[in-house]
Formats: structure tokens, C-alpha cells, sequence
């Protein structure tokens, strides 16, 4: 489905984009993402396609805010059977909990649930509305970090099950990472789109890269002619040797990612090699970093094992350094 | 030491403030002949017209405050302060400067009065007039409350019925009233209470038919406190139920 729209009030923004199967608007926040999806609800005054002009009643969106919003006074199959008519509401309401795994708690006041199990409430009775698209507003917010993924996992499904095409808007780079297509939003402009595969291959922009959540993302500016540049790292207080086609005194934004970080023992004689002090140590389920302070700047290296802990200077290949003018 | 002090000073004051307003009451029950207690002629009347008309008022108060207060509650427009200065002026006049800016208005000789009269409705010293009356005392307060109530109930909950297919008036119904059901209810009950009691208003413009308040007065300056009393001690027998049960609902449903 083609979204095409238009917002003038309270800020200026313009969005176009195609959305297919679960795709997630990635955009930092202050962006407008909330005022583009209550804009397609019909929610805030703009213009645009699809449902250009109707009432928000008309609109056969399933719109599910941050927080989900499900109606305190109601319980849990009243609140699904909000969106039906007819003499088999609570039947067909049950039915839609079946569909999410949560027919047991159809008595159960939206307070006495938890926030996956509210999100899930809410999305049977967005989806009870029956509608030609879900809109989903920062659907990890409110999600305890130990079960995100799983919550996370069955939405999806849940939305795929259902067959409607999905627009979630988040500023979380794990939700971009489980998305059939990614769109980029920065500076309120749609600055790249793609699955998110295509995307972390070749990030259109520095900002782009920052929406990733990628590590390692800084300023600075090129020095030299092509063949013999330098990129001047001012947080640091380095120059870099690098290879790129950009023109001599270019300012750009530049990644290098922490697994390509080659970290050395105090007694190296490498030329080029950074002094750096290790500031704090990482160990997680994605594995083990450093985050070294250089400088101004914190740069993240990825550890291999424990005894390179001590390392005192890093070098940073040419080859693994990306740089984008910004 | 003085932490500690605290809290008693605090259940101090909170007892100071009960037994101040506790004093008017416990003198009446002292000053009440309770071997003697008699009606004066037409009390009984007056207990009905209160009871009746004040329940006819109550509902015009909720059907027209009830949209103005969600009005007000959901809509900023240009010259609000004018709106707000309105409720305020309506709450501030005179209760007796009311009763005569009414009566210039719907009196026999005010401009609505005359027009009214021609089409059958007498707005002096009838019953229409003292509903009129109580409606122009209660209002205000009933608008005010109930917008504060109104204003409780997250906009987003109202939005979110319109994207489920529900018109907007379907969303006031299914979502706003019952959501604000709590905050009405004590509007209802504030609304009751400034009605019910209301003298000075009614004084001006409906003498007659003699509620419970005018006819305190009337007994006051016929035959004196001892004819008084009784009446005020129906008055607080009828008058108490509604807005105590409604407080007492209310707190329920809040704990």
C-alpha cells in the first residue's frame, strides 16, 4: 500500500512510501512519526493518500498507539468487541482473543494485564475492526526488555497471520531489525528505504547509520587528494589514513565498525596506532566490547578475548572506515 | 521534635475544622423543642415544591450543562476568556442581584418576559420561574465541575473509539460519559445541593410557589424560630440523601 501524506500543522512534513507486510518507519524522536500515523487515522488535519478527507470513523485503519490505550472501564473482550456490531459481539470478541492467546483473560480490566498482553488486547481490536492497514506507534515502548523479543516475535506473526499490511513508527534499531522493509526518516524527509538487509549494507547517510543504532558513527572532515587522504577526527585529535573519492576538505559523517577495531598492547611501535584508555567493558548476549575514551570521543572496539583487555592504543584500517559527506 | 509534632498539629487542625463546622448543627439540635415539634400551615406544600422542582432543574442543569462542560472541556477557541468570564460572572453575582437581573430580563416588562408570556410561559412567581431560578444558581457550578470531569478523560480514548468505526457521538456516550461518570456524579450532587438551597434567586422571582428555603424565611417572620427548625430538619432529611449517597459512591469507586 502506497502511503502518501501531507502535514502542515503543528509541523511542516511530507512522507511517501510503500508499505508491505510489517514494515517499520525509523525515525529519532521529535521526527513527527506519532503525527504521521494520526494523520493517516484521520486524527490530525493533512492530506493525502490513502483515505484522503474521510472522518476518522471511515477510515479502515487499526490504529494502536504508544501506551494501547485500551478502555479502562472495559474489560478485555468488551474492549475487542468496541469494534463490532451486531448480536455476536462477545462471541466474535472471544474469538479474536483466541486468535492473540488471551481468550482466558477475557474478563480481565486492561489493569490487570501486563503490557505485552495489552498490546496484544489492543491489536485484536484493532484488527476486530477489520482494516486495510495497522498503524502501530511504538509498539516496544512499553515492553519489559526480558520478553521483548518473544511479544515482539508473536506481533509480528500475528500481524503476517492476519494479512493486513503493518506500518510500525519507532526510534528502536531491534524493531527495524526484525521488519519486512525499513523506511529512514531524518530531518522529517524520508532519506532511504529498503529491506533491512539492503539497508544495513549501504546506509544512505551517517544519520541513517545513527538510526540503526550502529556504534562507532562520528564527524570529520577529509584532508588530501584522492589517493593520499587523511580524515581529520577532530573529537579525537587524530588523522586518519583513508580511502575514498570525496573532495579534499569535504566534512562527513564516518563509521568503523567495533569488530573492525584492531586493538594493540601498550609496547606496539606501530606508526599510526591511537592511544586510548579503556572506559568501561561491555559484556552481553551480543558478545564483549570496549568502550575506549579517545580524546574527546568514545570509541567501541569489539573484544576477541579477555587478555587484550589492558589495551592502551587501537589502529583503524583504511579499508573498514565508510565515510559519507554530510 | 518538630517532625514529630507534625502529624498532631495537622490532626489538630483537621478536628479544629470539624467541630467549626459541626458548632451551627449541634446548636440546633440543643435549640430544637423536640417535645413540641410542629409544622407550620403549609410546610408540607413547600417540602414538595422544593423536592419536585428542584428535580425538574436538576435535569435541565444535566441536559444543557452537560454538552456546554464537554464542549468547553474538548474545545479551545478564540475569546475563551470570554466564555470563562461568563461562568465566572454567573458564579460571582449576588445570589438577590441575580434574582434581579432575571427579573428584568424574564419579568413581566423585561424584553424575553413579554415575548415568553405571549406564548403561555409565566417566568413570575411560578413554578417554570422557580425552576428558572434554581437553574440559574446551579448551573455555573454544575458546568464547572462537570468540565473538570471532563477534562479527566484522556482525549486519545475518545480518538482511538472514532479509528474503531464509532461516530463521534457514540464515542461521547460509550467512552467520555462513563469514563467521566465519577467526576458527574459529584457535579450532579454539587449541582443538587446549590439548587435545593438556593434562597435569594428564588426570593425575587418566585415568591410563590414557596419552596423549603423561602418558606423557612416566611416562618421566620410569622410565628418565629420555633416553626423554624422542624422545617430545617426535613429539609436536611430530604435534601442529604442524593448528593451523600452519590460522595459516598463516588469515594468507593476512587478507593
Amino acid at each position: 500500500m502506497r502511503i502518501d501524506y501531507r502535514i502542515e500543522h503543528p509541523v511542516a512534513l511530507s512522507a511517501s512510501f510503500e508499505v508491505e507486510g510489517f514494515t517499520v518507519l525509523l525515525g529519532a524522536s521529535g521526527e513527527g512519526k506519532t503525527l504521521l500515523l494520526r494523520a493517516i487515522a484521520g486524527l490530525l488535519p493533512a492530506h493525502g493518500e490513502p483515505f484522503d478527507g474521510m472522518p476518522p470513523q471511515q477510515r479502515a485503519v487499526g490504529y494502536l498507539p504508544q501506551g494501547h490505550a485500551l478502555f479502562p472501564h472495559l474489560n478485555a473482550w468488551q474492549n475487542v468487541a468496541f469494534a463490532l456490531r451486531g448480536a455476536r459481539r462477545r462471541d466474535e470478541a472471544i474469538e479474536w482473543l483466541e486468535r492473540v492467546g488471551l481468550a482466558e483473560l477475557a474478563e480481565r480490566r486492561p489493569a490487570q494485564l501486563s503490557g505485552g498482553q495489552q498490546q496484544r488486547v489492543a491489536l485484536a481490536r484493532a484488527l476486530a475492526r477489520r482494516p486495510q492497514l495497522l498503524l502501530l506507534d511504538e509498539p516496544t515502548s512499553a515492553l519489559d526488555p526480558a520478553t521483548r523479543d518473544d511479544v515482539l516475535a508473536e506481533l509480528i506473526a500475528e500481524v503476517h497471520a492476519a494479512g493486513i499490511p503493518a506500518l510500525a513508527v519507532s526510534h528502536d534499531p531491534a524493531l527495524a531489525a526484525v521488519a519486512d522493509r525499513l523506511v529512514l526518516m531524518h530531518d522529517r524527509r524520508i532519506v532511504q528505504t529498503g529491506t533491512p538487509a539492503q539497508v544495513h549494507a549501504q546506509p544512505a547517510s551517517g544519520a541513517v547509520a545513527r538510526l540503526l543504532g550502529l556504534r562507532n558513527v562520528f564527524r570529520g572532515r577529509i584532508a588530501g587528494a584522492e589517493g593520499a587522504q587523511h580524515l581529520l577526527w577532530p573529537e579525537a585529535g587524530v588523522s586518519l589514513p583513508v580511502h575514498t573519492t570525496l573532495a579534499d576538505g569535504s566534512n562527513v559523517d564516518w563509521h568503523i565498525a567495533p569488530e573492525a577495531v584492531v586493538l594493540h598492547g601498550a609496547g606496539t611501535t606501530l606508526a599510526d596506532a591511537i592511544a586510548v584508555s579503556v572506559e568501561l567493558r561491555q559484556t552481553g548476549a551480543q558478545g564483549r566490547q570496549l568502550g575506549l575514551r579517545c580524546g574527546q570521543a568514545r570509541l567501541w572496539a569489539a573484544l576477541p578475548s579477555d587478555d587484550a583487555a589492558a589495551a592502551l592504543r587501537v589502529s583503524l584500517p583504511p579499508a573498514a572506515i565508510r565515510c559519507w559527506a554530510a | 521534635m518538630i517532625d514529630a509534632l507534625r502529624p498532631r498539629l495537622t490532626t489538630f487542625a483537621a478536628v479544629l475544622a470539624l467541630l467549626l463546622l459541626a458548632a451551627p448543627f449541634a446548636g440546633l439540635v440543643v435549640a430544637t423543642d423536640w417535645r413540641h415539634l410542629g409544622f407550620a400551615h403549609g410546610d408540607a406544600g413547600a417540602v414538595a415544591v422544593s423536592l419536585g422542582l428542584s428535580l425538574v432543574a436538576l435535569l435541565l442543569i444535566a441536559l444543557l450543562g452537560t454538552p456546554l462542560a464537554w464542549w468547553l472541556a474538548r474545545h479551545r477557541v478564540r475569546g475563551q476568556w470570554l466564555i470563562d468570564a461568563l461562568l465566572l460572572l454567573a458564579l460571582l453575582t449576588p445570589p438577590l442581584a441575580m434574582g434581579l437581573l432575571l427579573a428584568t430580563m424574564y419579568g413581566p416588562y423585561g424584553p424575553a418576559g413579554q415575548v415568553l408570556e405571549r406564548a403561555g410561559l409565566l417566568l413570575t412567581n411560578s413554578a417554570p420561574a422557580f425552576v428558572m431560578a434554581q437553574f440559574y444558581a446551579a448551573l455555573p457550578y454544575y458546568v464547572l465541575a462537570a468540565r473538570a470531569a471532563f477534562e479527566g478523560v484522556p482525549r486519545e480514548l475518545e480518538q482511538i473509539a472514532l479509528t474503531l468505526g464509532h461516530s463521534p457521538a457514540r464515542s461521547f456516550f460509550h467512552v467520555s460519559l462513563p469514563l467521566a461518570r465519577l467526576g458527574l456524579a459529584a457535579a450532579v450532587a454539587l449541582a443538587w445541593v446549590r439548587a435545593l438551597g438556593e434562597f435569594g434567586v428564588v426570593l425575587i422571582v418566585a415568591y410563590y410557589p414557596q419552596g423549603i428555603p423561602v418558606k423557612l424565611w416566611v416562618n421566620l417572620q410569622d410565628v418565629g424560630l420555633q416553626a423554624v427548625y422542624p422545617l430545617l430538619w426535613v429539609f436536611f432529611l430530604v435534601a442529604l440523601p442524593l448528593p451523600l449517597a452519590l460522595g459516598l459512591a463516588v469515594r468507593r469507586r476512587l478507593a
